[in-house]
């Protein structure tokens, strides 16, 4: 420790990194020969389930490579693999050609490999420098050299072109800025290989062009970067190459010049058709969901939701695009009852719900498939039956007393319609599959009769045969009449189910497009700066 | 508001509810301050004009949007008119015996001591993560330990250091079974403060029995500065134990421990994102031990302050719940060594003064001994909306693969 | 101060959840494990906690076995053997009746603790939510003496347990509205019910007795309010009907946890707040109303106390009164359940009545010791809980993984 931050005191990265940076474009002979990681049949398995199953990877210097594959193919568990967070079970990792064993972060970082996580691994309540010194402070008598550390981060932040104040509190900042907080954090430590996991999930567009941009100057600069990603059109915009990850297996590595979408799209879920969803053209009825001017604040008393306005009638889909962290979430919650809204209307069926509880929401017909099942659909250690009357359970009570011969007889009934398969009415929630565990909260929600549901994410994380039921299962909701109201961060699966697309951002609705439009014309929409923006009412 | 407000105080521009807020208290406490000796005003008057103004200043920052000082100014003045109204109505002769400020702010220093040592334990503990509950028993472990080691060595330095070891100890079953076993921390700690009340109880009555511990049990000398005679600040400094004077330096040390030096930025943010410490290369669960250990030494400090600094002798259970006193103070200081401290002087100005108070009741004097508590439950009710414990404090840290 | 714990995790959840731990606290933890390992694991413990008292016997030149069947035969357990007989079976009634005594309390106060615990909750308090229960009941019963008996009686109990109520309330109101941790404001509310206590029953203090000006204890419960004597002499301190009142107590607990609406919501509460709150329950009022239960509970166990065998109260006995850490105790020891918290509180009556002082024979042990050891035994009992809840966890991990070969291929961490 005494001894790396020693060369540091300069502010400067490590020495060691300068050989691929030095010359920018030019790459040092004795680096040309071998890649700067390479990996070979790394195995890593959870329980029985095998994440990685002998995945191969190759990264050459100075490019940027992205690693492609489907929520659940093992990307980040290989990254962590890579970074020292997981231990492997089997398999080889190469950097500069030398077998390694990473075995810790430490370790990682003083092979040069850095990471930036989906998930920041920054400190809130510490200052920028603070955050990106930890671990390898510049020491002044003994103290912490607060300003020797702001010094080092303002030369870092000017020389990469990664414009950050070093004596900013990280709550206080962006998202976008945070992350280059990180990515800070691993040039820091002189990495000259950078891992970014979905790097671009949490930025708004002009963030991800930034992003973008520092990303091939640094690669010009000589550091290698892996992109990973589930976006097709970001991985053919950013990468020199692509490596295809399905199910924890390696299914190949292409140039990106000359791939494109459909062959990219087959090789990472294995079939040729993406989704597409049989459905007649929708047969809209009275509106059961009007939301007007609805202006709500998110936990930091932030304002998310600014003016929204919709409308969703019985048998039709509305669906909300837009990219994270544009009030979709807070929405979502004023809706259901799960957060006061600090203006404005909401009304189901024609009441007036505006502010009313979750019990209130629900009791006058609102379903709500929630964006986290683990964490919010489903209590995980109460049985399926318990959960499955999570909805109901006063409604079936008597003297204040469940009547779990009753629960039971429902419950029954709902797993074999929604064929919720892996347990029985007393098994634990928990020890479902994530599909299965899904199809119960559907089963709740749906068996609830509702006349507006909400579906947040309705898909995330699952397999292609489990989203084929969501998919299939909304779509007959809505012939059925019922008003759907879905929020997907996944253009492809809006585009596939919804009969009208509004696009959020910063809060507002920006316009509305129909299915048919292209992907480019919701992306710009969706950026806040599309050609004309209309409100829609 | 609270961070903005916050961040513009540190930089020196105190916004003005802020300002009316402080001088709502300031004016507050000095009506109640009129009252008493030296000044001992005889009417009421003058104290209840005073809190009105402080009531007035506490409704201007309440507007102002500064939740916290404002109540406070408004209890300040509402407190300091009935004690000034109720020091008018009692003798002047008992008014002296009482409010003797040098013999006061003396005895708010020595019932402070063991609590500013315990409350640092805690701190440096909470820091890192980790919930310290058994304070208690490892104070209770350096009380004993010291008087033990101090009665059979004759050293009363060696005897400090037994008692610290002892402390440490004990905190080292908490680390093994809070960040090892990733037990449960309040569980283990309450467990900790059993075993270390049995286990101190049983070996004093093994070893001492009917005699308890000798009256000869060396002492942790008093340091004399023959201040006396610049003012009641210099009363209560002149002569004071060691320890006192320890506490106090401790205070600083562990401020520039955690909040000045490399390793102190590593414990921080093994206490706000273990996870993230860890990917920067920061050994958590190490973090983590050295600071649950060094808790257990401090804390054991205060016990030994107890038994052979203050009372010179040990008795069964002699903390009292002192250690849970420290910790509402790491609460009420907000996670800061100098917030501590000032929670600790309140707190040993309380027991200073329910002390003397029963020259007028000896019941209501009782009472005060629960002001702390009291005290600490209006604070963690939210008038300390803004305080933020680390993050992951009490949270078990688990590396995953 | 937050005392939340990541949630058990299995695969599974690695990658979904980026913050995992919240909304599932160590408490969910410990009721989630309720049934694994059966009755072995905390006889287990309890074994293990006296191996470790002995030791300690042996280590300051005592003999452990010899202690052990010394405190046992003071238990009055020996009583349930068909062979004690003549004199030794009416010490033994009597010192069972003693055990039961102590074990009422005991029962009730290990319910407050597991009630909260099943809600998510750390109730440390029982120990001041009994001491309100206690002053509320010997407040009640030394006055209004010409009062029916039985009516005096149960105003007083019912009087007690609100108490109880309102004073828990107190902490589950404020985690409700402000989210303040309930272990900090428990053990706050402890001490200051314990200086109020040693306030109005001290000298001068309003409750203080009025025939004894000197001696800091309250009025003595009229005698008609005494609860009624079943076993034994109620001149020699025999077993009152309070036992039975605790025994009910633990079959409404089971009751109302598991088949009443409430007790659904403590529950769903207590797993994963979030979820409750989405299905429409709300967090803030289960909150209070747990906490209103388990002070119902503990102030109970003071009523029962007061009415039955202490029928005052001195300001010693507040301050000297450790039964809400033996409650935490016993309902970590039984689990949480019903069931086990009943046996537990056995198992700690009968070990404070083996070792209360009349009961050792000096030439074995000395007595004044006996008091101490106990103390470290429980703490040894509770010390083990805690790191029991964590093998609990790894069989269970095991039996899982065993049990389901093929484990969820798609809600897979791996993104």
């Amino acid at each position: 420790m005494a001894d790396d931050h020693q060369h540091r005191e300069s502010g400067a990265p490590a020495p060691d990194s300068q050989g691929g940076r030095a010359a920018p474009g030019a790459q040092a002979p004795a680096a040309a020969g071998s890649p700067a990681l390479e990996l070979r049949g790394i195995t890593k398995a959870f329980g029985a389930l095998k994440a990685n199953d002998g995945v191969d990877f190759t990264l050459r210097r100075g490019e940027i490579h992205a690693l492609l594959g489907e929520n659940g193919a093992g990307k980040s568990t290989l990254m962590n693999v890579v970074y020292g967070m997981l231990t492997p079970d089997a398999g080889e990792i190469r950097v500069g050609g030398e077998v390694v064993r990473v075995g810790s972060p430490r370790r990682a970082m003083d092979l040069g490999i850095g990471m930036v996580f989906q998930h920041f691994m920054l400190i809130p309540v510490m200052t920028v420098a603070e955050n990106v010194v930890l671990g390898s402070e510049p020491r002044r008598g003994g103290l912490l050299d607060q300003r020797g550390a702001e010094q080092r981060v303002q030369e870092l932040s000017d020389r990469f072109g990664l414009a950050v104040d070093p004596s900013a509190v990280v709550e206080d900042i962006t998202v976008g800025q945070q992350q280059r907080v990180e990515i800070l954090r691993a040039l820091d430590r002189g990495a000259e290989v950078l891992v970014l996991d979905e790097p671009t999930a949490v930025l708004t567009a002009q963030e991800t062009a930034e992003l973008v941009g520092v990303l091939r100057r640094l690669r010009d600069q000589g550091t290698s970067i892996v992109f990973i990603s589930h976006k097709l059109r970001e991985v053919l915009d950013v990468a020199d190459r692509v490596t295809v990850l399905r199910r924890g297996r390696t299914v190949g590595t292409v140039e990106t010049a000359g791939a494109d979408e459909a062959s990219l799209a087959r090789l990472m879920v294995g079939r040729e058709v993406l989704l597409r969803v049989d459905k007649q053209p929708s047969e809209p009825r009275e509106p059961l969901l009007e939301v007007e001017d609805l202006h709500v604040t998110d936990d930091r008393g932030l304002h998310a939701v600014r003016g929204l306005s919709l409308t969703v009638r019985g048998g039709e889909i509305v669906a909300v695009a837009g990219v994270d962290g544009n009030g979709q979430s807070e929405l979502i919650d004023a809706v259901a009852g799960l957060r006061a809204p600090t203006s404005g209307t909401v009304r189901v069926a024609g009441r007036e719900l505006t502010g009313a509880d979750a019990r209130t929401v629900r009791s006058a017909g609102v379903g709500h498939i929630a964006e986290d099942r683990q964490r919010r659909g489903l209590v995980l250690d109460f049985s399926l039956a318990e959960n499955l009357a999570l909805r109901d359970y006063r409604e079936s009570a008597r003297f204040g007393l469940l009547r779990p011969g009753r629960m039971l007889a429902r419950a029954k009934r709902l797993l074999q319609e929604f064929d919720v398969r892996g347990g029985d009415p007393g098994t634990p929630a928990r020890s479902l599959s994530g599909g299965n565990q899904q199809k119960l909260v559907i089963a709740r929600e749906i068996g609830g009769n509702p006349e507006v549901l909400i579906a947040a994410q309705p898909t995330r994380g699952l397999d292609v045969g489990a989203i084929e039921f969501v998919h299939r299962r909304l779509v007959a909701e809505r012939d059925a009449g019922r008003a759907i109201l879905l929020v997907s961060l996944e253009l492809e699966e809006v585009r596939a189910l919804a009969d009208r697309i509004l696009v959020v951002f910063e809060g507002r609705v920006v316009g509305e497009l129909p299915p048919s439009a292209s992907e480019e014309e919701i992306g710009l929409l969706m950026t806040g700066s599309g050609p004309g923006t209309v409100q829609a009412a | 508001m609270s961070a903005a407000a916050s961040t513009a105080g540190a930089r020196g521009a105190v916004p003005r509810p802020a300002l009316a807020g402080w001088a709502g208290i300031a004016v507050g406490v000095l009506a109640f301050l009129l009252a008493l000796p030296p000044f001992t005003v005889r009417s009421p008057a003058p104290s209840f004009v005073l809190a009105v103004l402080a009531v007035g200043a506490g409704a201007t920052a309440l507007r102002g949007g500064e939740r916290r000082l404002g109540i406070f100014a408004v209890v300040a003045g509402v407190g300091g008119a009935a004690g000034a109204y109720a020091a008018t109505r009692s003798g002047v002769g008992n008014l002296e015996t009482v409010v003797s400020w040098g013999a006061l702010c003396a005895a708010m220093l020595r019932y402070a001591t063991p609590l500013t040592f315990a409350a640092l334990g805690g701190l440096v503990s909470e820091r890192s993560g980790v919930v310290n509950i058994g304070l208690e028993g490892m104070m209770l472990m350096g009380a004993f330990f010291a008087a033990l080691g101090a009665d059979k060595t004759g050293s009363w330095l060696l005897g400090l250091l037994i008692g610290v070891l002892a402390g440490a100890a004990l905190a080292t079953v908490l680390a093994v079974f809070a960040v090892t076993l990733r037990a449960d921390q309040i569980v283990t700690g309450m467990a900790l403060n059993f075993v270390a009340l049995g286990l101190t109880g049983y070996l004093y009555v093994d070893i001492y029995g009917e005699q308890g511990t000798p009256d000869d049990l060396p002492r942790v000398p008093d340091l004399t500065l023959h201040t006396d005679r610049l003012g009641f600040i210099g009363q209560a400094l002149d002569q004071q134990n060691l320890l006192v004077w320890g506490s106090l330096l401790a205070v600083v040390v562990v401020w520039v421990l955690v909040f000045r030096t490399a390793g102190g930025l590593r414990l921080r943010s093994v206490g706000e994102n273990p996870k993230a410490a860890e990917t920067v290369g920061i050994d958590v669960l190490r973090t983590r031990y050295l600071a649950v250990i060094a808790s257990g030494g401090l804390a054991a400090l205060g016990g030994a302050f107890l038994s052979i600094g203050f009372v010179h002798s040990f008795t069964q259970n002699m903390t009292a719940g002192r250690g849970f006193i420290a910790l509402a103070a790491v609460i009420f200081g907000r996670w800061r060594p100098f917030g501590a401290l000032a929670a600790t002087l309140l707190f040993g100005f309380a027991s200073a003064l329910a002390q003397r108070l029963p020259e007028f009741s000896p019941s209501a004097a009782t009472l005060f001994q629960a002001l702390p508590y009291v005290l600490t439950l209006i604070a963690v009710a939210g008038i300390i909306g803004r305080s933020r414990p680390p993050a992951a404090d009490g949270v078990p840290y688990r590396r995953e693969g | 101060m937050s005392v939340t714990a990541p949630p058990p995790e299995g695969p599974e959840d690695a990658g979904l959840d980026p913050a995992p731990g919240r909304g599932s606290t160590v408490a969910t933890r410990l009721t989630t494990h309720v049934g694994v390992g059966g009755v072995v694991t905390p006889l287990l413990t309890t074994l293990l906690a006296f191996v470790v008292g002995g030791l300690v016997v042996l280590v300051t030149g005592h003999d452990p076995l010899s202690t052990y069947k010394a405190i046992f035969d003071g238990t009055g357990l020996n009583w349930l053997f068909p062979w004690t007989s003549g004199a030794d079976r009416d010490t033994a009634a009597i010192n069972l009746q003693q055990t039961l005594i102590l074990t009422t309390p005991l029962i009730l106060v290990g319910l407050a603790v597991a009630y909260a615990f099943r809600a998510g909750l750390f109730n440390i308090g029982g120990q001041g939510q009994y001491t309100v229960g206690a002053i509320i009941a010997v407040w009640v019963g030394s006055s209004f003496a010409g009062m029916p008996g039985a009516l005096h009686i149960v105003l007083a109990v019912v009087l007690a347990a609100l108490g109880g109520a309102a004073w828990a309330a107190i902490a589950g109101g404020l985690r409700a509205t402000t989210g303040a941790n309930e272990v900090i404001t428990t053990i706050m509310l402890n001490y200051t019910a314990l200086w109020i206590g040693v306030f109005l029953f001290g000298l001068g203090g309003p409750l203080q007795s009025d025939v004894q000006r000197e001696v800091p204890v309250s009025n003595d419960i009229v005698q008609s309010a005494h609860l009624p004597v079943f076993w034994g002499d109620p001149e020699l301190q025999g077993l009152h009907i309070g036992i039975f009142v605790a025994l009910a107590a633990a079959v409404v607990f089971s009751v109302v946890l598991n088949r009443s609406t409430k007790g659904y919501e403590a529950r769903a509460v207590g797993f994963n707040p979030d979820a409750a709150r989405y299905g429409g329950i709300s967090v803030g009022w289960t909150y209070v109303l747990v906490m209103g239960a388990c002070g119902l509970f503990a102030g109970l166990a003071g009523a029962m106390d007061v009415l039955g065998w202490q029928f005052r109260v001195a300001t010693n006995d507040v301050q000297v009164s450790q039964i809400g850490f033996l409650g935490i105790a016993v309902a970590l020891l039984g689990r949480n359940t019903a069931i086990g918290t009943c046996l537990a509180a056995l198992l700690f009556g009968a070990l404070l009545q083996g070792t209360s002082v009349r009961n050792l024979d000096p030439s074995v042990f000395p007595p004044e010791l006996a008091g101490n050891l106990t103390t470290i035994i429980q703490g040894l009992v509770v010390l083990i809980v805690s790191a029991d809840v964590l093998v609990a966890w790894l069989v269970r991990v095991r039996l899982r993984r065993r049990a389901d070969p093929d484990p969820p291929a798609t809600s897979v961490a791996a993104t």
